[in-house]
């Protein structure tokens, strides 16, 4: 446990000497609700629905660093220390590589836990933004949402052949899903046809149920996301344990 | 005394190149073995395969009674590494990797005075990528025994330091060797070698071509300065020819 907590500080320090994760997962996120808090204010989401459109699009600004961290930050800094031999020096240490991973998905949690905390007083003071549903329910889906697509992020790192291979699966599944799944262009502008086509995206379903959850909405179909991004976490994770490779 | 590294019939190929050839060795504790060779020999993928970094094709591997791929997380509480090609993360400092590595080890030893003791004291504070290359070969030395090894592998030890620092290593190596450390070791300076190998393993394209002490391989060779015996029974002199 202390040497797991001595990696996750350093490691951390590392990260945020980086820098990058900072802007994409702290301060990206803050800046797309300020932009669409400018648009749109406290007007209703539609005609004759009592939530706002900032307390419908809570959700998806949330899941901006969920994005940013799962399928850039966290498959490509596996993939780096691979290729940069760093993996085969921890090799040649007892550490195991159910550790080393634990290490860097908790580094993005991280990120989006101080993401979600600067986001909700924010939507709060500024554009009187009440959650309508459970909160609890709202932060499970939020839990289930960000596991799941860390263990797509942690499976791409860790099977990923090099850093170039790595970053073209992350960016193939980083900027599709930033822009398709309901982050930053919101789901219901789309028309029907694309929105079943984004639908298959693990992240839309994760979208979907935080909406529902934070606007209280019937929940009538709950089941499918919930399996859905359930299926996806068991998977990768056992997928990027078994596959691990230090070289 | 109780051999530590045994290694037997060991096989390595890289497509058609036949990196280790049917090579057999075995390290006795407290000793500091020396696997030399030409650029290319085949050193660092026998020490690879022995640690199981890389997988051999054929052969058996066995240090301190471990199997170093099924053993992997016990052996290596008591085996420090250094390889001849070690990178390290991005801005990291000296004590920071210093300190990331030590908590991977039940009873690491004192990163401050190890550092010291090879001069890079003043420099824990430093990043790592602004050292000079000798000090950052030194460090890679400190990271190696930081986990108070039993047995250290240091690949090219002292590629890259002055003749001053060459000489400081040897001798801390040489008292960490009276505490019944085991090195294995490889190298290109045979004043190094002369100085602190027990026994020597000469490589030649994957190939063990001469394994024995230092003093033998000038009996066997004929000279009196280890680098001429070396060189012929290398059989580099000849191929310069």
């Amino acid at each position: 446990m202390k040497s797991f907590l001595i990696l996750l500080k350093n490691e951390l320090k590392l990260n945020i000497r980086n820098m990058n994760m900072v802007i994409f997962a702290v301060i990206m996120p803050l800046i797309i609700m300020v932009i669409l808090g400018l648009l749109n204010g406290t007007k209703p989401a539609a005609d004759g629905v009592e939530y706002t459109f900032m307390e419908q699009s809570f959700g998806a600004l949330c899941t901006v660093s969920i994005c940013a961290g799962g399928l850039m930050g966290l498959p490509l800094v596996v993939s780096e220390y691979r290729e940069r031999k760093i993996l085969k020096r921890f090799k040649v240490t007892p550490v195991s590589p159910t550790k080393l991973l634990a290490v860097e998905l908790t580094i993005y949690v991280i990120y989006c836990l101080v993401s979600i905390i600067t986001l909700i007083p924010v939507a709060m003071i500024f554009w009187k933004v009440t959650i309508h549903g459970s909160w609890l329910a709202f932060l499970c889906s939020w839990l289930l949402t960000m596991i799941s697509t860390l263990s797509i992020g942690m499976m791409v790192g860790g099977i990923a052949k090099n850093t170039k291979s790595a970053s073209i699966i992350a960016s193939i599944l980083y900027f599709p899903m930033l822009i398709f799944s309901g982050t930053t262009l919101p789901f219901e502008v789309m028309p029907e046809s694309m929105q079943k086509i984004v639908s298959v995206f693990p992240i839309t379903q994760g979208i979907q149920l935080m909406k529902t959850t934070f606007l209280g909405l019937p929940a009538d179909n709950i089941k499918l996301p919930v399996i859905a991004m359930g299926t996806v976490t068991i998977l990768c994770t056992a997928i990027s344990i078994k596959y691990f490779k230090w070289e | 005394m109780e051999e530590v590294i045994k290694v037997d019939r060991l096989s390595k190929t890289y497509g058609n190149l036949l990196a280790v050839d049917d090579i057999s060795l075995s390290v006795k504790r407290g000793t500091v073995f020396g696997l030399l060779g030409a650029n290319g020999a085949g050193k660092s993928t026998t020490i690879e395969c022995i640690l199981g970094t890389k997988q051999a094709d054929k052969g058996q591997v066995s240090i301190l009674g471990y199997n170093p791929q099924k053993d992997r997380q016990k052996l290596f509480q008591k085996v420090g590494v250094q390889f001849q090609e070690c990178d390290y993360q991005h801005e990291i400092k000296v004590s920071e990797l210093c300190e990331e590595t030590a908590s991977l080890y039940k009873t690491p030893a004192d990163c401050r005075d190890l550092c010291s003791q090879f001069g890079i004291g003043n420099k824990i504070k430093n990043s790592v990528k602004s050292l000079s290359g000798g000090e950052r070969q030194r460090l890679f030395i400190v990271i190696a025994l930081i986990p108070t090894p039993e047995i250290v592998f240091l690949d090219e030890l002292t590629t890259g330091l002055d003749t001053k620092a060459r000489r400081d290593v040897w001798k801390i190596l040489s008292v960490l060797k009276a505490n019944g450390l085991t090195i294995l070791l490889t190298s290109h300076f045979m004043d190094e070698v002369e100085v602190l190998c027990d026994k020597i393993c000469i490589l030649k394209k994957g190939k063990a071509v001469f394994y024995g002490t230092v003093e033998y391989a000038k009996s066997v060779s004929g000279c009196n300065k280890f680098e001429d015996a070396y060189l012929i029974l290398s059989g580099e002199e000849a191929d310069g020819e």
